[in-house]
C-alpha cells in the first residue's frame, strides 16, 4: 500500500534523523502521480513509491544540515543518475552537470556531446549523467537547505 | 572547473508554497514509451556530499533510495495488410496478416482472439485458423504454429514482434464489391484493464504488474474487398435468303451473334462459349468468328472449333468490363 501524500504534506516531510556528522545529506524520492478528481481537475500527488514502472517522473529531494560546530567550508553535493533514470530538470536551482560520467561539469545549456561524426550537438537532459551543486558560501553552523531534481524512469 | 552557481542564500527550507509552484510547474503529461527499463530491475539512487568544516577535506554519502521497477503491461496490434485483401464468394483459406508487440517492460504471454461481427463492413467473413509466425514473416501452414487459445499463447520479451496470420472463409453469398472486417485482438495475460491498473505481485521480477497506457490490450483491423466478376450471355440470330428477306425458308442462312460480357471488378477464368448447332439446320464451315477474326473449325491452336455437334470458343481469362463477340452460320436444311 502506497502512502500518498499531498504535494503540500510532501514538502515539509521531515528529512530522516540526520547523523551525528559534521554535515549531514537526507535523500528523499517521490514518484509524481497525476489523478483527475470528479470535477475533472488534475491534481498532482507525490507518492514515497516502493515501486515504480517506465515513464514514472521522479522527484528526488536532498535535504542537508550543518549539523556540526564549525561552518562547512566548499561545499559540493553531487548525485550520479542512476542508469535507468533520465535527468528531466533542476528547477530553478541550477545545478553543474555532467554528460560524461563525471568527467566535465558545466551548466547544462554550456555543454556538449560528440556525435560519431566528429562534430558535436548541444548536450540535452537525457545526456546528463551527474548532478552537482557547489556552493561559494559556506554553510553556517545549523544552516539547511533542500535541492531538488526531477528525471523519468526509462 | 567549478563554478558555483547556487549562492549561499538558501540555506533554509523553501517555503513550501513556492515548492508547490516549482513542482506543479514540472508537471507533464506521461508519456508512453517502449518498453524501457527491465521489471524486476532496481533504481538505487545515492548522493554525496564534500566539504570542509575546518579539519580538511571530508566526504559523506547520503542514505539509499531503491526503488523496484514493476512490469509495465502493454501491447499494441498493427494489420500489415494496408491495403484491402482481394477475396472471392465461397474462398477458403483467405488471409490477413497482423504484428502483435510486446511494449511493455517484462516478458509477457498474450491471448489472440478476432473479431469479425463488429460492423462497418457488407459481410462477416468466417475466421477459421490463427497462425503464430516461425520468424520468417510469410504464412505457411507448416512451418508456422496453428494457434490454440491458452494452450500457446505467444510469450513475447519486451519490444519483440511477432507476426499473426488469420486464416477466414468468405461466404458463398457476398458479391462483388462487398467488404469483410476482421480484427485481431491481443491481451496480456496477467490482466488488462484501465492504464494504472495493477496486478499485485503478478510482475516480472517480483514486483506489480502495472496496465500501461494500452489498456494491456491491443486490437487493429484488417479487411478483405470482394473482388467478383459476372458473366452475361446475349445471343441473337439474323436470318437471310435468297429472296432477300429475312424469311426462315430451306435454304436461308442463319447468323448467330452471341456476346458474353463480364461485369464486376474481378474477373473470370477459362471463360468458353459452347452452342449446339439446333436441329434441322447446317453448320456452314469455316464461319465461326472471335472479335471479328475469322477462326477454323479445327481443335488447333486458335480458339475455336466445331465437332460435328456444337461450336465452341474458347475466352480464356476475362477481365470485367470487357466483352467477347462470337458468331457463327447455319443453313437451314
Amino acid at each position: 500500500m502506497r502512502t500518498a501524500l499531498f504535494l503540500l504534506l510532501a514538502a515539509l516531510v521531515p528529512g530522516q534523523a540526520f547523523a551525528a556528522n559534521q554535515v549531514a545529506l537526507d535523500n528523499l524520492v517521490f514518484v509524481e502521480r497525476v489523478s483527475t478528481d470528479a470535477q475533472g481537475k488534475q491534481r498532482i500527488l507525490l507518492e514515497e513509491p516502493k515501486v515504480v514502472v517506465p515513464g514514472d517522473r521522479l522527484v528526488f529531494v536532498l535535504n542537508y544540515r550543518n549539523a556540526g560546530a564549525q561552518p562547512a567550508d566548499k561545499f559540493v553535493i553531487t548525485n550520479p543518475m542512476p542508469s535507468a533514470v533520465r535527468f528531466a530538470d533542476a528547477g530553478d536551482t541550477r545545478p553543474l552537470v555532467s554528460v560524461d560520467g563525471g568527467k566535465q561539469w558545466g551548466l547544462l545549456a554550456d555543454l556538449s556531446v560528440p556525435m560519431t561524426d566528429g562534430t558535436r550537438r548541444a548536450a540535452q537532459p537525457a545526456d546528463v549523467t551527474h548532478v552537482r551543486w557547489a556552493f561559494q558560501k559556506p554553510i553556517p553552523v545549523g544552516g539547511t537547505g533542500k535541492l531538488i531534481f526531477r528525471g523519468v524512469v526509462k | 572547473m567549478m563554478k558555483a552557481p547556487v549562492g549561499g542564500a538558501k540555506h533554509q527550507l523553501l517555503p513550501s508554497c513556492s515548492l508547490l509552484a516549482l513542482l506543479a510547474a514540472f508537471a507533464l503529461p506521461m508519456q508512453a514509451e517502449a518498453a524501457g527499463t527491465r521489471a524486476g530491475s532496481t533504481i538505487s539512487n545515492t548522493a554525496s556530499a564534500s566539504y570542509d568544516a575546518g579539519g580538511g577535506p571530508a566526504t559523506i554519502d547520503s542514505n539509499r533510495v531503491d526503488l523496484l521497477v514493476d512490469e509495465l503491461l502493454d501491447v499494441t496490434v498493427d494489420s500489415s495488410n494496408p491495403a484491402d485483401v482481394p477475396t472471392t464468394p465461397g474462398a477458403t483459406g483467405q488471409l490477413l496478416t497482423f504484428s502483435v508487440t510486446n511494449n511493455g517492460n517484462g516478458v509477457e504471454a498474450f491471448g489472440l482472439t478476432t473479431i469479425a461481427n463488429a460492423g462497418g463492413d457488407d459481410y462477416d467473413p468466417a475466421v477459421t485458423q490463427i497462425y503464430l509466425d516461425n520468424g520468417d514473416g510469410v504464412f505457411d501452414a507448416v512451418a508456422d504454429t496453428l494457434y490454440t487459445p491458452g494452450a500457446n499463447d505467444p510469450s513475447l520479451d519486451p519490444d519483440q514482434s511477432i507476426a499473426v496470420f488469420v486464416l477466414a472463409t468468405t461466404p458463398g453469398t457476398v458479391i462483388d464489391g462487398n467488404r469483410g472486417i476482421v480484427s485481431l485482438v491481443a491481451a496480456a495475460k496477467t490482466g488488462t484493464g484501465a492504464p494504472g491498473d495493477s496486478f499485485a505481485g503478478q510482475g516480472e521480477g517480483g514486483g506489480d504488474a502495472v496496465v500501461g497506457s494500452t489498456g494491456a490490450d491491443g486490437t487493429d483491423a484488417g479487411a478483405f474487398a470482394v473482388s467478383a466478376a459476372t458473366v452475361t450471355l446475349v445471343k441473337s440470330a439474323v436470318v437471310t435468303n435468297s429472296l432477300g428477306t429475312a424469311d426462315p425458308i430451306p435454304g436461308a442462312t442463319i447468323t448467330y451473334t452471341i456476346v458474353a460480357t463480364v461485369a464486376g471488378s474481378g474477373s473470370v477464368n477459362g471463360l468458353a462459349i459452347t452452342d449446339n448447332i439446333p436441329a434441322d439446320t447446317s453448320y456452314a464451315p469455316g464461319s465461326i468468328t472471335l472479335g471479328g477474326t475469322a477462326l477454323s473449325d479445327a481443335a488447333d491452336a486458335d480458339a475455336g472449333d466445331y465437332n460435328g455437334t456444337r461450336v465452341n470458343v474458347a475466352l480464356g481469362t476475362v477481365a470485367g468490363g470487357q466483352s467477347r463477340t462470337v458468331t457463327f452460320r447455319t443453313t437451314i436444311d
